[in-house]
């Protein structure tokens, strides 16, 4: 036995040698076939449908928004966002009074050929295609996350869905004119629904695939988009450059390039060219941090979003965020200021910290609220777990949104430990009568140093650490059915804002949305509500925009949330890509604008 | 035909017991869905629909009873979340699964089987000494800090950067090394050390008995007493060992290499399905598994009775 060993190992060794040689070698490309041009874009979370009535998620956004069409999307390149036609062909005309929305769709759009047509050819895109698409989000059957966009906005659409969602069946307020033009009637003005039409959730789908795949249509994706669906599961997906996607050149005024601004330069080779550039793109879900970083140096992923704990291995500077020398030479960056904020809200509805019948009382719950407000280090926050470079401000204006207050007052978010302390004995609260505060969470190791952190800053206005609990959730779906159900005193959420207008952010505190709505502090304050009645039909002014501050204002004097903070993504990209990528409203807009400019081909199309 | 209906019969139970304590659990404990499916600003009738369909309206027993008819008749139903048909989905990433664990758990077994058989035969002594040294190394590694460690000297520019870091685009026996070798190396290296401690504690129990120590007497060669007398006589807990480890392999041990790996196998498929309470997904993962033990342990009593006569 001990003679035969080494023969063994002998044995063991080539054929090892042997598999190592195999596994090592690239894989051989068809030699025949053309060279495609490939980027690899490395998301952080997955989607797990592609059904634009589902495309609720960030991650099914960006697929979703390239699959299929909208009617509008947001320029490449405009920041302030603005709005431009996609599948419209203009702007929408609208009458005087705010209720009727025209528009016409252009020529020449197509679906891609799907088993689902007839004779597998796929067909042009109508008004009708749109008109079917947004009823869907009314049909229970769908089980829409988007429909609350429209719920009570269009003529009609109620009583739509209570008659039995019958698709045959019109819905006055929502009509397809004609082959190509599409009318909607409001009930009331709705100066954000051009907007609504840009979203992932008002894609264009054909009548057709959904009956034919049925349930499976979220993993069947039959759109008019720049791309197709080659391949999708857990870890990734690919897309094909639709061959029948419309023909329209890029332009660098379309697509708002301000002149003057710094960068414009690297898009001007795009000029006349017609995208999607990029032949093929391979998206990988990547959650884990390590993961995702690995597979950026490795060079199997052109693209990330750099993970917080590698920050200080990237960037020489935060402000402005600057690569290190080492990474400058491979990537390129883009600080991306998200379009949403995180916030911690008070249950308005527990009389133990909310609104108490006793108005006494109330006023105590209003001066405790205001101590714990007060209280609350948004520097030390920013530090610890969002490296220093995040947004704070002060209320629910976050800065994206155009009507952001650079100037505005920013007491409430300045730590103020004496005016915490002097606020609580005013109002009569001490450590011994101090309620216990339950901080619900879903279970993680940040949510825990979140909270464990919060609990510090109360102790030193001398809340004792045994009166604030943790209350914590296996799932972020738990989490949500609690504070749904207000079961949770404080509740610490995100939004991310649908448009950039901050009536997507008012509305988180109008009375009416109470939970099981949006509005999770349940807040209820009647000049609040009546001034986002009155600014909720207006367009875009000065008033408007006067009369959204008030409210933010009103809202921090009532100290309901502790608010707030937009996070900056640190986005890398490989120099030999040409794009501004964005996790806001461009969103995954911006994939067909990608290019890879006089760089050899990787690999074969398919 | 008496010893086969009482194995049929004790099958079924286990069955039923399986399913109806996973569907206890699901139901009472696993993640109420309905509030990752309804939009932002759901009213309660909008949520009292969305529970509907997902039929947490209905008693308990009619839920478990339609789920016993819904694996009897193999008709699972579509996943809650992505619409995708069950069947479809275990079609797609099982034979993955498969393909990426059945290496790793058979090397892991060979490997660890040959080092106990090393190990018991020179017991006390130093390559015994080194090889239960390595085994506890092993078992005290976390099986992350072991994906991790390889990722980084294999796979990027840190270390050999020989294989991709992540990734299953397999159309080749080539690209199937490419893709499987590493998560492969984790799984020899994580389970080899449990492996080894396990079959080297077996190995010497049969070491000691008489029969080695005749066989001994009667002059058999060393090569003889460890393939003919402590290895074939050990089968029986070798056999068990190896059959009841397939289902929690492929199952839960392909979590985290499939995770980390970006491998879309059914251990991925089924993390997702139990932390967003996709009950179909579950379902027929867990009935799917209780029936594949029956089966294992069918197939295990008669390979008993195939390496060891005496078994009845």
């Amino acid at each position: 036995m001990a003679r035969r060993f080494p023969g063994l190992l002998h044995r063991i060794a080539v054929a090892a040698a042997l598999v190592l040689t195999a596994a090592c070698s690239e894989p051989a490309n068809d030699s025949g076939a053309a060279e495609a041009t490939v980027y690899r874009h490395a998301m952080d979370g997955a989607p797990r449908s592609l059904d634009p009535a589902q495309a609720s998620s960030v991650y099914a956004k960006m697929l979703v928004v390239n699959l299929y069409d909208t009617l509008y999307r947001y320029k490449y390149l405009a920041r302030p966002y603005e709005l431009t036609p996609n599948l419209a062909d203009g702007m929408p005309q609208v009458s005087t009074d705010g209720l009727i929305y025209t528009i016409r769709i252009k020529p020449g759009a197509r679906f891609i050929d799907d088993a689902a047509f007839p004779g597998g050819a796929g067909r042009a895109v109508t008004a009708e295609d749109f008109v079917y698409s947004l009823k869907r989000h009314f049909d229970p059957a769908t089980r829409s996350r988007g429909a609350w966009l429209w719920q009570d906005r269009i003529v009609g659409m109620e009583q739509w869905k209570t008659d039995g969602a019958d698709y045959d069946a019109p819905v006055p307020g929502l009509r397809a004119i004609d082959e190509r033009t599409v009318q909607i009637q409001l009930i009331t003005p709705f100066p954000q629904l051009t907007h609504t039409l840009a979203q992932g959730f008002a894609a264009v789908v054909p009548r057709e695939a959904v009956e034919h795949y049925g349930a499976g249509f979220a993993i069947n994706p039959v759109g008019s988009g720049p791309y197709r669906l080659d391949g999708f599961d857990s870890s990734g997906a690919t897309l094909l450059r639709s061959e029948s996607f419309r023909h329209e050149p890029f332009s660098l005024e379309a697509e708002g390039a301000d002149p003057a601004a710094a960068g414009t330069g690297s898009f001007e080779h795009l000029e006349g060219r017609a995208p999607p550039f990029i032949d093929r793109i391979e998206v990988q879900f990547i959650a884990e941090d390590a993961a995702r970083w690995n597979t950026l140096i490795a060079g199997e992923a052109d693209f990330i979003k750099v993970p917080v704990s590698q920050f200080d291995s990237v960037l020489a500077s935060r402000a402005p965020p600057r690569l290190n020398a080492e990474m400058a030479a491979r990537f390129d960056l883009a600080a991306n200021l998200e379009s949403g904020f995180v916030h911690t809200d008070f249950n308005m509805d527990d009389p133990a910290i909310g609104y108490h019948p006793d108005p006494d009382q109330d006023a105590r719950n209003r001066g405790l609220r205001c101590a714990i407000v007060k209280a609350f280090d948004w520097e030390r926050r920013n530090e610890v777990f969002y490296y220093g470079i995040g947004r704070v401000f002060p209320g629910i204006i976050p800065p994206v949104a155009p009507e952001y207050d650079t100037s505005q007052d920013r007491t409430w978010t300045e730590r103020d430990l004496d005016g915490a302390r002097r606020l609580l004995r005013e109002s009569g609260w001490h450590a011994d009568n101090l309620p216990t505060l339950e901080y619900g969470f879903p279970s993680s190791v940040t949510e825990r140093q979140m909270f464990e952190q919060f609990r510090s800053f109360m102790a030193d206005i001398g809340y004792p650490a045994e009166k604030i609990r943790p209350l914590t959730f296996a799932t972020y779906g738990d989490y949500a059915r609690a504070y749904l159900n207000r079961e949770v005193m404080l509740v610490t959420t995100g939004w991310t804002m649908d448009y950039p207008d901050a009536e997507n952010t008012m509305q988180l505190f109008f009375g009416p949305n109470a939970s099981p709505g949006s509005n999770s502090a349940n807040y209820d304050n009647p000049e609040f509500n009546r001034l986002f009645r009155a600014s909720a039909t207006l367009r875009p002014s000065p008033m408007r925009t006067s009369m959204y501050r008030n409210m933010n204002r009103i809202l921090q004097e009532d100290c309901a949330t502790i608010s707030g903070i937009s996070r900056t993504l640190i986005l890398v990209w490989n120099r030999e890509y040409t794009m501004l990528p964005d996790r806001s409203f461009v969103g995954g807009f911006f994939f067909r604008f990608v290019d890879r400019a006089g760089a050899p081909a990787e690999e074969p199309a398919n | 035909m008496r010893f086969t209906a009482g194995k049929l019969l004790h099958g079924l139970l286990l069955i039923l017991g399986v399913t109806f304590l996973s569907f206890l659990l699901m139901v009472w404990f696993g993640p109420d869905q309905t509030y990752s499916l309804i939009g932002k600003n759901a009213s309660a009738e909008e949520i009292a629909s969305v529970r509907h369909q997902l039929g947490y309206d209905q008693p308990f027993f009619a839920r478990y009873f339609e789920y016993l008819r819904e694996l009897v008749t193999l008709d699972l139903g579509a996943s809650n979340a992505s619409g995708e048909a069950v069947r479809s989905l275990l079609a797609r990433t099982l034979p993955v699964s498969l393909a990426l664990m059945i290496p790793g758990f058979v090397l892991g077994n060979l490997l660890g089987i040959a080092l106990g058989l090393a190990a018991a035969q020179h017991r006390g002594r130093w390559p015994d000494r080194l090889i239960t040294g390595f085994s506890v190394s092993g078992m005290s590694l976390s099986f992350l800090v072991i994906i991790i460690a390889l990722q980084a000297l294999l796979c990027t520019p840190y270390g050999l950067d020989l294989f991709p870091v992540r990734g299953w685009r397999v159309d080749s026996f080539a690209s199937y090394l490419q893709y499987a070798t590493v998560p492969s190396l984790s799984l020899i290296l994580v389970t080899l050390g449990y492996n080894t401690r396990f079959y080297r504690a077996v190995f010497i129990e049969e070491y000691g008995r008489d029969h080695i120590r005749t066989a001994r007497a009667f002059g058999a060669s060393t090569t003889e007493i460890l393939w003919k007398h402590v290895l074939r006589n050990s089968l029986v807990p070798v056999i068990t060992r190896f059959m009841f480890s397939i289902p929690l392999v492929v199952i839960s041990g392909s979590l985290l290499i499939e995770s980390y790996f970006g491998i879309p196998g059914i251990g991925l498929a089924t993390f997702e399905a139990i932390t967003s309470g996709d009950q179909p997904v579950l379902k027929a993962v867990v009935g799917l598994t209780a029936v594949a033990f029956v089966l294992l342990q069918a197939v295990t009593d008669t390979l008993y009775r195939l390496v060891d006569p005496r078994v009845t």
